[in-house]
């Protein structure tokens, strides 16, 4: 199907960006890899009267150490992610979980911050960056501000990002000493998850130190995993003990009901994944 | 497919029905919902849902079939249709209101059938999505009877709730401009107003929502 109309800009700043959003009033969006709103055009689902393409924005392509952390452009493709030596070093989590997303050609057109905006709770980068707690850099016309990603996603679809916002980079903290996993359920290959568990543990010794889990597609928005990660604290690393803490997964959290699985199933996934991804991430 | 909901409102299943019946003034409640006619049996609205990139207007026409005030039963057969996005569903919605002592439960059964893309994409959180759109209405509906009489200037009549198009974002829901349903008496079309708001909240919102999860895949 083709798009309904929209005129078309393409900014070379940030400020530019900025500022065409704000001459375009609340019809604008935002146009980064095009890998979810291309189709939401096609269908028709989305009809902006303007669309401000990032692609040729300055600096917001690209990955950076700073200091503690890495921080990585919005419009970084996955497919630029994956082949990351720092993104591997620093933050594997995120390279397994960008390995997991859509198909090959999608991942080198979409982007990390087009898949953060998009704010999707089936992605599979919204709980990773929760679980790894990033922070993102947004610029407005009201100057810059950061968000912590645990703050970025709102409800289904929906971000913290204002209308005339745009999300500039993802600052990822450094986890070294953690070990982690992304563990991805979906009946068909390229599928949204039907659940997803993003896992980073700190071992100390025979026992589990400190874990970080965070679920995709278990609510509108990705979750912590609060009770588990509460439950794997200080506890040994062992089978036993992890599959006793992933009981807890689903707590607190209000999956959704499709064609692929229930919001029980969905829940028992949970438990399943999470057991699975803290044992990968612990490599017990 | 089948689809049940139900909520409570904080008044006595008489006071209930009569105060329910006012469509005009209780669309304001449902997130996103414009009513555009009651005539006869009939009527006609539209509900607008702006959720992330996605913007959608659905327009949707219903036909009261059935209202026995000694059961305080409702029975409509309503549809709707996305013109941009081509997706359609048809629904028979039935509303029952149970006393529970001074409170009253609304019982709400949908039987709904999808066609076009929506179904062909096959991915649906209608039961999901229509009980949150429920949620927020009922929320909505039990601030409003609680809650403070509205002063005279901001208090709509109802002919202007008819005529003028009340665009509430979902998200804004719980701060849609309050009315005073203990004031409004039960009118002779009150029922198929009723109706039209139930058809209007559970079809027309459930297939905005089925086409929404479609993109999920």
């Amino acid at each position: 199907m083709i798009p309904a109309p929209f005129e078309y800009t393409l900014p070379s700043t940030v400020d530019e960006a900025v500022r065409a959003l704000a001459d375009a009033g609340e019809d604008a969006k935002v146009l980064a890899g095009g890998q979810s709103l291309i189709p939401l055009l096609r269908l028709r689902l989305a009809a902006p009267s303007v669309l401000v393409d990032l692609g040729a924005v300055e600096g917001l392509r690209g990955i950076r150490e700073d200091g503690d952390a890495l921080v990585i452009g919005a419009t970084t493709t996955h497919a630029s992610v994956l082949a990351d030596r720092l993104v591997h070093r620093f933050v594997p989590l995120l390279a397994q979980a960008t390995a997991t997303v859509a198909d090959r050609q999608v991942r080198h057109r979409g982007t990390l911050g087009g898949a953060l905006a998009h704010a999707d709770p089936a992605g599979d980068l919204p709980a990773t960056v929760v679980a790894l707690d990033a922070t993102l850099s947004i610029a407005g016309p009201d100057g810059s501000r950061t968000v912590a990603a645990a703050d970025f996603f709102v409800d289904y679809l929906t971000s913290a990002l204002g209308p005339g916002e745009v999300l500039v980079a993802v600052r990822v903290p450094k986890r070294e000493g953690w070990s982690t996993h992304y563990e991805k359920f979906n009946r068909v290959a390229q599928a949204w998850a039907t659940v997803g568990v993003a896992a980073a543990v700190r071992r100390d010794n025979g026992s589990i130190a400190e874990a970080r889990v965070a679920l995709t597609n278990m609510d509108v928005m990705p979750v912590r995993a609060a009770a588990v990660e509460e439950a794997l604290t200080g506890v040994p690393a062992t089978a036993e003990a992890v599959a006793a803490a992933a009981e807890h997964a689903a707590e607190g959290t209000h999956p959704t009901g499709d064609l692929s699985a229930s919001p029980e199933y969905r829940a028992h996934l949970a438990r399943v994944l999470t057991r699975r991804a803290v044992l990968a991430a612990a490599g017990i | 497919m089948r689809l049940d909901h139900n909520f409570t409102v904080p008044v006595p299943v008489d006071e209930a029905w009569k105060v329910l019946l006012d469509l005009p003034r209780v669309a304001p409640c449902m997130p996103g919902a414009t009513l555009t006619g009651v005539e006869g049996d009939a009527f006609t609205g539209t509900v607008k849902v702006k959720l992330g990139p996605i913007g959608l207007t659905y327009q949707g026409k219903g036909r009261f079939v059935e209202r026995d005030e000694a059961a305080h039963r409702v029975v409509i057969e309503a549809s709707g249709r996305d013109a941009r996005a081509a997706g359609t569903a048809a629904a028979t919605v039935t509303a029952t209101l149970i006393a529970q002592g001074e409170a009253t439960r609304v019982d709400v059964l949908t039987d709904l059938t999808v066609t076009g893309r929506p179904a062909q994409f096959g991915r649906g959180m209608l039961a999901d999505v229509s009980g949150k759109l429920i949620n927020q209405f009922a929320g909505c509906l039990a601030d409003t009877i609680t809650g403070p009489a509205p002063s005279a200037a901001e208090s709509p009549e109802p002919a202007d709730a008819l005529s003028s198009p009340v665009e509430a974002p979902q998200a804004a829901a719980p701060e849609v401009e309050a009315v005073d349903l203990l004031r409004v008496a039960g009118s002779t079309n009150a029922a198929k107003r009723y109706a039209a708001y139930l058809g209007g909240l559970v079809v027309v919102g459930a297939l905005v929502w089925l086409v929404i999860r479609l993109l999920r895949r």
